[in-house]
């Protein structure tokens, strides 16, 4: 037999104590001979351990039983010997059958022995179990084939590979997408030409992919360019890849269409800077009073803002340059009419934004007017009040120099008319017996020191009650006695005034009052009764009441006109004209203090031609009488 | 009071010279003695150095270097001039309430009246004897 002739041939194989040691060492690999038709002749341990089979279950039979059914029929076995006789090695991977069934993926190498007539005398099997590494390179498979779709899938993002010299070797959907290509039309080709023009003649896209390759990474927003042209903001990352060696076998390259967003972010820069511009003109506003000032910084400010051509203001009837954009600036006061217009002349149109912020600077502007307009009012508000401030204090200073003057004028007209009066009365006296006539004229010029003396009175009268200084010295007396002796001092005026006067009179009517004032008060108004009476009686009456005594004075003269009753109560003032009456207009003006100063009243009604009546109305003890007074009653002149 | 000695003497105060002049005039009309002083510290001295007291002072108020009623504030501490009657001289209105301050015996109102000059100086100098 062919196959003892065989085995005969490699009993020396098979009888080599050391090969065969050797072999059983070996617990990874089957390793194991067949004769020239297949039959099992050795088993060593990696092949018990990997197959099943113990040597005793396998050697003497065929080596087809270790492949699975399908294999057997296909006539796989066979074939794989014949091709190891004729090409001199087999490696094949496939599935083998292990003792109790199972399958294992194997790496098959068979090697044939020839013997010395180069006859093919039987084979050399290497078994390997690559069942392990099967389903790692399975599951890596399955893993990149997932890879594969989720980046197929992915549309926003363009994610391809570049070869390490920059070339596109795939390209997704994504890909496809956002820049136009469809793969056929890209892959191969160098991917600077995503790059504007600009970009790619200055040699960016390389120096990326050399910075990718050094820093394993790189990474951008910049400008790329579509298929047809077109421009998008991309967000870029350039990832260099590298084989477990170290070597650069490629790129992945990530983009995005970051378009929209850089969009979204420039507008929203856009809106803070426009915001930011306003407040700062609106801070401008509150420190500048002046509206042309901050008109033109409203014009600066809108112009760098807007970034363009010109800005303007417009006057309320000037027409607008054509592609002018207009917004109204509504000052106050104006109503429905615009103050005037802010007009930003542009080639493009003013986006939606842009023509808030415009009307927001017109507004700023509409505000600092308003502002103006009201500080103006309000300065000339001041200025009015300081000005008449001004004029008050100036006529009071006027008033009290004035009323200065008077005093010190009366005070210094009086120190010469005491010595002059005194000498005069001591001539007099002097003269009584001498020459009738020299006496006359010498009474005539005591009377006019008199008649000065009492003017130089009144002066100081009014000055005290213009200072607030008129003092009252009361004491209890009968007011009734008083009038009659003022009235007997004036009947021989009265007489020859003839304005006789008719007294009215209760018995009694006293009271608490400062007498000689009392007395100056029924002097100036029976004087005055006298003076305008026009020769007709003048009527005194007086009532006395609990509580008050009413005088009342009545002539039938003259009268006063009703436009002068408010005034004649005033200082320096007369009903009548000057030149018919003189005097210096004091004389009601110093009684109506004296009676207030009495806490009491006075007051007239006349009537033009028939006559005035004076109505004084005194409390009868409101005022405590001045124990001093009486004490230094005696020595008054 | 009643020292015999006073004998009509009347002392004038009075820093107008036109004034006491006149004053000193009427009251040697109508035989009184006037002594004259421009001033209270003249006054003083005037009093100190008289042989006699005079029966009756008519004190101005207003006068330079010392007024009536510095005057009167002195002359009342002075136990030998203490007895002396005062009557002011005022211009001003409110002479009775300067008398009543001073303890004045009264008060003549300028312009002065003459016959109530002589009637005040009369009745002071009459206590005389």
């Amino acid at each position: 037999m062919q196959n003892g002739k065989m085995q005969e041939h490699l009993q020396p194989l098979l009888a080599s104590a050391e090969l065969r040691a050797v072999a059983d060492t070996i617990k990874d690999y089957a390793i194991f001979l067949l004769d020239s038709e297949g039959i099992v002749l050795t088993w060593n341990t990696g092949a018990q351990r990997i197959k099943g089979y113990a040597p005793g279950d396998i050697i003497g039979q065929s080596f087809t039983r270790l492949y699975s059914d399908e294999d057997r029929a296909a006539r796989r076995p066979q074939h794989h010997l014949e091709v190891a006789a004729r090409e001199g090695r087999i490696e094949v991977e496939g599935w083998r059958v292990r003792k109790d069934g199972s399958r294992f993926w194997a790496d098959v190498v068979i090697s044939p022995i020839h013997g010395e007539d180069g006859e093919v005398q039987g084979f050399v099997k290497v078994t390997r179990d690559l069942t392990e590494r099967r389903r790692i390179e399975e599951q890596l498979r399955q893993s990149e084939e997932r890879i594969r779709l989720m980046i197929e899938s992915v549309k926003d993002y363009a994610i391809f590979l570049l070869d390490p010299q920059g070339r596109v070797a795939n390209w997704n959907p994504g890909a496809e997408r956002m820049k136009g290509y469809a793969p056929e039309e890209i892959i191969g080709q160098h991917f600077s030409r995503f790059y504007p023009p600009e970009d790619s003649n200055s040699g960016k896209p390389a120096r990326e992919l050399e910075i990718a390759a050094s820093t394993g990474h790189f990474e951008e927003e910049a400008w790329r360019i579509r298929k047809d042209g077109s421009r998008f903001w991309a967000s870029v990352v350039l990832s260099a890849v590298r084989n477990p060696a170290g070597e650069l076998i490629g790129f992945t390259k990530v983009t995005r269409d970051m378009t929209e967003r850089k969009r979204i972010a420039e507008e929203l820069a856009e809106r803070t800077r426009q915001q930011l511009a306003v407040s700062q003109l609106g801070l401008h506003a509150l420190q500048t009073p002046e509206v042309p000032v901050l008109i033109e910084a409203a014009i600066r400010i809108a112009q760098e803002t807007l970034k363009v051509e010109d800005v303007r203001l417009l006057g309320p009837g000037e027409a607008p340059p054509p592609m002018a954009r207009t917004v109204p600036i509504h000052a106050p006061e104006n109503g429905a009419h615009p103050h005037a217009v802010l007009a930003a002349l542009s080639q493009q149109p003013l986006t939606a934004n842009e023509m808030s912020f415009l009307e927001a600077v017109a507004n700023v502007v509409a505000a600092a007017i308003a502002r103006a307009r009201i500080e103006e009012r309000l300065r000339l508000a001041e200025r009015r009040t300081v000005e008449e401030r001004g004029r008050t204090e100036q006529a009071e200073a006027a008033l009290r120099e004035r009323d200065e003057f008077i005093s010190v004028a009366a005070h210094e007209l009086r120190t010469p008319l005491t010595a002059l009066q005194l000498k005069l009365q001591g001539l007099e006296r002097g003269l009584a017996a001498a020459d009738p006539r020299k006496v006359q004229r010498l009474e005539g010029a005591v009377r006019q020191t008199e008649r000065l003396s009492r003017l130089i009175d009144r002066l100081l009268d009014v000055s005290r009650i213009a200072q607030g200084r008129l003092e009252l010295w009361p004491e209890e007396f009968d007011l009734a006695v008083l009038i009659r002796e003022v009235a007997d001092d004036f009947r021989e005026p009265a007489a020859q005034a003839r304005a006789p006067l008719e007294l009215q009179l209760p018995e009694k009517a006293e009271g608490s009052w400062d007498r000689l004032r009392i007395e100056q008060v029924l002097v100036n108004v029976l004087s005055n009764a006298v003076k305008y009476g026009a020769g007709k009686p003048v009527s005194v009456k007086l009532g006395v009441e609990e509580e008050r005594v009413r005088l009342a004075v009545s002539d039938q003269g003259i009268g006063i006109p009703a436009e002068d009753v408010s005034r004649i109560f005033a200082r320096f003032q007369r009903a009548a004209s000057i030149h018919n009456y003189g005097g210096l207009g004091l004389g009601l003006y110093i009684t109506r203090h004296i009676v207030e100063a009495h806490r009491g009243t006075i007051a007239v009604a006349s009537t033009v031609g028939e006559g005035s009546t004076f109505s004084i109305d005194l409390p009868r003890f409101s005022l405590t009488p001045a124990a001093s007074r009486n004490k230094v009653r005696g020595a008054r002149a | 009071m009643n020292d015999p000695g006073c004998d009509k003497t009347v002392l004038i105060v009075e820093d107008d010279a036109d004034t006491s002049d006149a004053i000193a005039e009427v009251l040697e009309d109508g035989n009184y003695r006037p002594m004259r002083a421009p001033n209270g510290a003249a006054a003083l001295d005037e009093l100190r150095a008289a042989e006699r007291a005079p029966c009756i002072i008519l004190l101005d108020m207003m006068m330079p270097v010392m007024d009536g009623r510095e005057f009167r504030a002195q002359q009342r501490e002075d136990p030998s001039l203490r007895g002396i009657p005062v009557v002011v001289l005022s211009a001003h209105a409110d002479a009775a309430s300067y008398a009543a301050q001073m303890d004045a015996e009264g008060y003549l109102r300028k312009p002065i009246d003459l016959r109530a000059l002589l009637e005040t100086v009369e009745r002071f100098c009459a206590r005389d004897g």
